[in-house]
C-alpha cells in the first residue's frame, strides 16, 4: 500500500529526488540549503510558491525580450492597432529579429523552456507541463501560438485548484474550443452534434476509455456542450511591436452561442460578424450517466451545459479519481504502482475533494513518494531532461541577466534549427493528437536517444548555430565555478562533482572507471585540456542509460 | 455478403488455415475502364520482398473514398451524407456497386493495372470507437503480453538477435507499438543526413570516441540490471549506435544522395493541387523519398513504416478529405513509379515492394455538421506488382448498422496480417503463433 503519511526528516538525496520530480532539479548547494529546513514547511512553501523572491525573474521576463507572452503570435491582420512598446535586444532566447513576433511555434516553445529554466517557482512550471500533457492541445490545428500560450498560462494559474474547476476552464479555453471542434458543435434544431470534444474529454481528460460511460453518454454530452465558443474584441488582439498594424488574437471570452445577443456588441463572434446572433446550443434535457440534466439552466452561475461537464466529477468521482491517480503517479512517483497504491491515491483524491493543492501536498510529502525504490524509477521526459541539464550547466539568472550578451540558452535555436523538442519526442505545445505523450519508457527509442546525444553534445561541448550572420552557442555552458567551485584535485573528483550536478541514477563503477581511464590515462592536472575532458565526461554522463532516469 | 462474412468467421473459429479467397468484382480479371491502364498479370512473390506500411492516422472516412455507386447501399448513403456525399459522376466504377473517388489521385491508374487489393469492411470485434484503443489493437494484432506489436514479434522471430539492426525501419520519429518486440524494436531514422554519433563535435580532442560512449550502453545490456527504464535507454542507445555504424551511412552519417525523375506531391511542379490551388503537402512524400533513397542505398531493410495524419475529420471534411486523398494517393502512385527506376542487388525495387495502407477505423455513416465522427469498419489496401488486384473484403450493409449507427465489419484485420506474414514475409510456419491463432488468408497474394 502507498503510505501517504508525511516524512518527518529528509536527506539531501531525498531533497534532490523531490526537486527533480516537483521542479527541474536543484544544484548541490541549493539542495543542501533546503535540506536544513523541515520537509513539511519546505514542501508547502515549494508548492505554494511562497519561498521565493521572483523579482529578478519577473524583471528578466519583462525586459529580456520583445517576445513576452502576449506578443508571440501574428497571422492575421485587422483594422486598428494596439500600442506595444518594443524592447531592445539582446533577447532572452535569441528570437528571430523581425519574424519573432509572428505565429511561431518554436518561439512559443522557447519561451516555455526559458520559463521552466529560470522560474524560481519551478513547481508552477512543472504542473503546467503535467497539465499540458494531460490536456494535450496542438498548435498545428489551433494555428495560433498566442492562444496556445494563453492556455499554458491557464495551467499555471489554475493548475493547483480543484480538478472539476480546471476541467470546466479547459473546456472553455479558446485553444481547446478550436482544437477539438467545440466551436463547430451545432445541436440546434435537428442538427447532429459534433462529438469530438465530448468523447475526448471523458476518454483522455477525466475518465479513461470505457471507464463509466458509453457511446450514448458521448452523444448526450456533445449535445450539452453544443454552441460552446468564444467572442473577442479589439483589446484581445496583440500587435507586432515593430509593425503595429499586424495583429493577432491572443485571448477570447467564453460564450455559449445560444441565440442570445452578446454585449458589448462590438465583440466579434468566432467565425462570424458582430451583427450575427448564432444559435448552436441544443435545448431541453439530456440523459447523462443515467441522470436527467437540463442543458438550458444557468443555475449556480454556470454556463448552459456546464452542469454536464461537472457531472463527470460529481457523478463518476470514483472513476475520475482513478484516472487522475494514474496520471499523477506516472508523472510524479512511479509507473510501477500496485493496484493498492492506485486505490490509495484515488481515495486521497476523493477525500481531498479533487483539490490539487491539497492532493499534491500530501502526495509529495508522503513516505510513499520518498521511498528509495521510487528514486530514479522513471525515465525523464525530454523537455524536463533538457531544462534540468540547462539549470545545472548554464549560468543562473542572476549571472546570465547581467552578461552581455546575456547568458541565456539560445532556446529559439534549440527548439528550431536544432529540432530538439521535435526529435527527442515531445514537441511542446504541439502534440500529434489529444492523447499527448506516453511517459516513462515510451520516451525512449533509437531516434529519441540519438537526439539526446545531440542535445547532450550541445549542452556540454559548446555547439554553436549561426543565425543572421551571428554565431550563438546553443547553451552557454562554461567550465566555471558553477561547475567546479574548487579546482578538482583528481579525475575522480571531476567525476564526483559532475555526478552531483547532473544527478544520474547509479552508474556502474566499471563504466565510470572505463571513462576516467580513457580520459585521463596518466597524470591529472586541472588545466584547459582537463576542462575540455570534463565537458566530455559530462557528455558521457548525460548520454548514459543512468542519465535518462530521474 | 452476409453469407461470406459468416463463412470467414466460421473458418476463423474452427482454425482452418490457408483458405485462399479469390477476388470478387472489380479489378481482378478486367480493366476497370478508368485510368487508361490495362490489367497486368501479377508477378510471383519476389525472393527478397520489402513491405512499406502506410498508417492512415486518425481514422479515415473510407466511405467517401469507395462510396456506393449503385445498389441498396446507395440510397442510404445519399440520405446520411446529404452534404458530404460524393457525387456518383465523379467516381470510377470498381464493380459490385462500389465507386472509387476521383480525388484519390493515381489510385484509379493503379487499380486499372490490377495492382491494388482492396479490403473493404476490415475491422475487429467489439470496437469502442476510441482512436487510441483501436491503434493499440491494430498495432498489437493480438492480445499479446507486454504490449508487443505484430511486426515487433516478427522481428523477435525472424531477425538475428545480434544483427539485422536495419532490417525493420520507421521513418517516423516515434516508435509505434506495432514495431515493438519483446527483445528488439525497429530503428527510427527520419533523415538521410547526419545519422551519426555526435563525435564530430569532439574533433581535436583525444577522447572519448564512440566506442567509449557505447561502453555505457553495451555494458548496461550485459549487466544484470532489470530496471525497465535503464534497460530501455541502453537498448535504444545501442540500436542507434549499431545502426549508424552501417557503411551505408558515409561521411557525416549521410546516405548516398539520390535524385528522382518522378514528381511527388509537395514538389513545386506536381500537377495535382489542393482544392484551393496551393501545393499538396509533402508530409508523406518526404517519407517515401527517404524510403526510396534507403532502398537505393542498399540498406538491408525489409519493413518500413510511414504515416500520414490528419484524417480525424470531425469538421471541415469537404475541404480536408479531398486534399488528404490527393496527398495519399498521389504519394503512393509516385513511390510506385519511382521504385521502377531503382535497381537493387536483389532485383528491381518495384518488383520487391508491396505497400500496405491501414487506418484505425472508418467513420460514422451519418454526417454531423461538416464532418463525420468516429466509426468502426474500415478499408485497407495493398499495392504491388505481385498483388492480385480486386476486392477482398465485403462491403458493409448500410441498412444493417450497429446500435450506434456504425458499419459492421466483414473481415478481421488479422486476416490481412496473416496473409502478409505468411505469403509476403515468408513466415509460413510462424504466422499463426505470431498472431496467437489461425486467421484465414486473403487471396490477393
Amino acid at each position: 500500500m502507498a503510505v501517504l503519511n508525511a516524512i518527518s526528516s529528509w536527506s539531501v538525496a531525498d531533497v534532490q529526488h523531490f526537486a527533480r520530480r516537483a521542479g527541474f532539479g536543484l544544484t548541490p548547494a541549493d539542495a543542501t540549503a533546503l535540506q536544513a529546513q523541515a520537509p513539511g514547511t519546505a514542501i508547502d512553501a515549494w508548492i505554494d510558491g511562497t519561498a521565493y523572491d521572483a523579482t529578478a525573474f519577473n524583471t528578466a521576463l519583462l525586459t529580456a525580450d520583445v517576445v513576452t507572452e502576449p506578443l508571440v503570435s501574428a497571422n492575421t491582420s485587422a483594422a486598428g492597432s494596439v500600442d506595444v512598446p518594443a524592447v531592445a535586444a539582446p533577447h532572452a532566447f535569441l528570437a528571430e529579429g523581425t519574424n519573432a513576433w509572428r505565429n511561431n511555434l518554436n518561439t512559443a516553445q522557447a519561451l516555455c523552456a526559458w520559463r521552466m529554466q529560470q522560474n524560481p517557482y519551478a513547481f508552477q512550471e512543472r504542473m503546467a507541463l503535467f497539465w499540458h500533457n494531460l490536456f494535450a492541445t496542438g498548435w498545428h490545428k489551433v494555428s495560433n501560438a498566442a492562444l496556445m500560450l494563453n492556455q499554458f498560462q491557464l495551467f499555471r494559474s489554475q493548475g493547483l485548484g480543484k480538478f472539476d474547476d480546471l476541467l470546466v476552464a479547459v473546456s472553455k479555453d479558446p485553444a481547446m474550443l478550436i482544437w477539438l471542434d467545440s466551436v463547430l458543435n451545432n445541436a440546434s434544431g435537428t442538427n447532429v452534434p459534433n462529438e469530438n470534444y465530448a468523447r475526448e474529454v471523458m476518454e483522455l481528460y477525466s475518465l479513461g476509455a470505457d471507464n463509466g460511460y458509453n457511446q450514448t453518454d458521448i452523444t448526450q454530452l456533445a449535445r450539452a456542450l453544443s454552441g460552446w465558443s468564444f467572442t473577442f474584441a479589439e483589446a484581445d488582439y496583440i500587435a507586432n511591436p515593430t509593425n503595429p498594424t499586424q495583429l493577432t488574437l491572443a485571448t477570447g471570452r467564453f460564450k455559449v452561442y445560444d441565440g442570445s445577443a452578446i454585449a458589448p456588441d462590438t465583440r466579434l463572434w468566432w467565425g462570424g460578424a458582430a451583427t450575427t446572433s448564432y444559435s448552436m446550443h441544443g435545448t431541453g434535457t439530456i440523459s447523462l450517466f443515467a441522470r436527467t440534466l437540463d442543458i438550458t439552466t444557468t443555475a449556480n452561475g454556470w454556463a448552459k451545459g456546464e452542469n454536464a461537464v461537472r457531472s463527470i466529477v460529481s457523478v463518476l468521482g470514483a472513476n475520475c479519481a482513478q484516472f487522475l491517480a494514474k496520471r499523477l503517479l506516472t508523472h510524479f512517483v512511479t509507473s510501477g504502482y500496485s493496484a493498492q497504491d492506485l486505490n490509495d491515491v484515488a481515495a486521497l483524491i476523493q477525500s481531498s475533494a479533487f483539490d490539487l493543492r491539497a492532493i499534491m501536498k500530501i502526495l509529495l510529502k508522503s513516505q510513499y513518494f520518498f521511498d528509495p525504490t521510487n528514486h530514479y524509477s522513471l525515465v525523464e521526459g525530454p523537455v524536463s531532461w533538457v531544462v534540468r541539464a540547462a539549470r545545472m550547466l548554464c549560468p543562473p539568472l542572476a549571472t546570465a541577466s547581467t552578461q552581455s550578451p546575456r547568458g541565456y540558452p539560445a532556446w529559439r535555436l534549440v527548439t528550431n534549427s536544432a529540432n530538439t523538442f521535435d526529435q527527442t519526442g515531445m514537441r511542446l505545445l504541439d502534440p500529434n493528437g489529444p492523447n499527448g505523450w506516453k511517459e516513462h519508457t515510451a520516451w525512449l527509442n533509437s531516434n529519441t536517444m540519438r537526439y539526446r546525444t545531440k542535445v547532450a553534445a550541445a549542452l556540454t561541448l559548446g555547439e554553436t548555430r549561426s543565425y543572421s550572420g551571428t554565431t550563438y552557442p546553443l547553451f552557454p555552458a562554461a567550465v566555471t565555478t558553477d561547475w567546479f567551485p574548487a579546482a578538482p584535485a583528481s579525475a575522480q573528483a571531476v567525476y564526483d562533482r559532475l555526478v552531483a550536478l547532473l544527478q544520474p541514477a547509479a552508474i556502474p563503477a566499471s563504466v565510470s572507471a572505463a571513462w576516467l581511464s580513457a580520459l585521463w590515462p596518466s597524470t591529472f592536472t586541472w588545466d584547459a585540456a582537463a576542462q575540455t575532458k570534463a565537458r566530455e565526461l559530462a557528455f558521457l554522463i548525460l548520454c548514459s542509460p543512468a542519465g535518462q532516469l530521474y | 455478403m452476409t453469407t461470406r462474412r459468416a463463412f470467414i468467421q466460421t473458418l476463423g473459429a474452427t482454425g482452418a488455415a490457408l483458405a485462399g479467397f479469390t477476388a470478387c468484382g472489380g479489378g481482378g480479371g478486367k480493366a476497370s475502364g478508368s485510368g487508361g491502364g490495362t490489367t497486368q498479370p501479377p508477378i510471383p512473390v519476389p525472393a527478397s520482398p520489402i513491405l512499406v506500411i502506410v498508417n492512415i492516422d486518425g481514422g479515415w472516412d473510407w466511405l467517401n473514398v469507395l462510396p456506393p455507386n449503385a445498389g441498396a447501399n446507395l440510397g442510404i448513403y445519399q440520405a446520411k451524407r446529404a452534404t458530404l456525399g460524393i457525387d456518383g459522376a465523379s467516381l470510377s466504377d470498381l464493380g459490385n456497386g462500389i465507386g472509387l473517388n476521383g480525388d484519390f489521385t493515381g489510385m484509379d491508374q493503379l487499380h486499372a493495372l490490377g495492382r491494388v487489393a482492396w479490403i473493404e469492411g476490415i475491422g475487429m470485434p467489439n470496437p469502442n470507437l476510441s482512436h487510441f484503443t483501436s491503434i493499440d489493437l491494430w498495432g498489437q494484432g493480438a492480445a499479446m503480453p507486454a504490449g508487443t506489436g505484430w511486426l515487433g514479434r516478427f522481428a523477435d522471430s525472424a531477425f538475428s538477435p545480434t544483427g539485422d539492426v536495419l532490417r525493420g525501419l520507421t521513418v517516423t520519429s516515434d516508435l509505434p507499438v506495432m514495431l515493438k518486440g519483446a527483445s528488439r524494436s525497429f530503428v527510427s531514422i527520419t533523415g538521410a543526413g547526419g545519422y551519426v554519433y555526435p563525435a564530430y563535435l569532439l574533433s581535436g580532442s583525444t577522447v572519448p570516441d564512440g566506442a567509449t560512449l557505447e561502453t555505457g550502453w553495451g555494458s548496461a545490456l550485459t549487466a544484470t540490471s532489470t530496471d525497465p527504464g535503464y534497460v530501455a535507454a541502453a537498448q535504444a542507445g545501442k540500436l542507434f549506435f549499431d545502426a549508424q555504424n552501417n557503411a551505408a551511412f558515409g561521411a557525416g552519417g549521410s546516405l548516398a544522395t539520390r535524385t528522382t525523375t518522378v514528381l511527388y506531391p509537395g514538389d513545386a511542379t506536381y500537377p495535382v493541387k489542393r482544392l484551393d490551388g496551393s501545393s499538396l503537402t509533402s508530409a508523406l512524400s518526404s517519407q517515401f523519398k527517404l524510403i526510396a533513397q534507403m532502398i537505393a542505398a542498399g540498406l538491408p531493410a525489409q519493413v518500413f513504416f510511414s504515416r500520414l495524419g490528419g484524417w480525424d475529420t470531425h469538421s471541415n471534411q469537404a475541404v480536408d478529405h479531398p486534399n488528404l486523398q490527393r496527398t495519399l494517393g498521389g504519394s503512393i502512385k509516385a513511390l510506385y513509379d519511382d521504385l521502377a527506376t531503382i535497381t537493387t542487388a536483389s532485383g528491381n525495387a518495384q518488383d520487391r515492394v508491396m505497400i500496405l495502407a491501414y487506418s484505425e477505423f472508418g467513420r460514422r455513416v451519418q454526417e454531423n455538421n461538416g464532418g463525420t465522427d468516429h466509426g468502426t469498419a474500415g478499408l485497407s489496401f495493398c499495392v504491388g506488382k505481385a498483388v492480385k488486384g480486386g476486392l477482398y473484403g465485403g462491403y458493409p450493409d448500410l441498412s444493417n448498422l450497429d446500435a450506434n449507427g456504425n458499419m459492421k465489419f466483414t473481415t478481421d484485420f488479422r486476416s490481412l496480417y496473416a496473409t502478409v506474414l505468411d505469403r509476403w514475409l515468408g513466415q509460413a510456419t510462424t504466422t499463426d503463433s505470431l498472431l496467437g491463432t489461425t486467421y484465414p488468408r486473403l487471396g490477393f497474394l
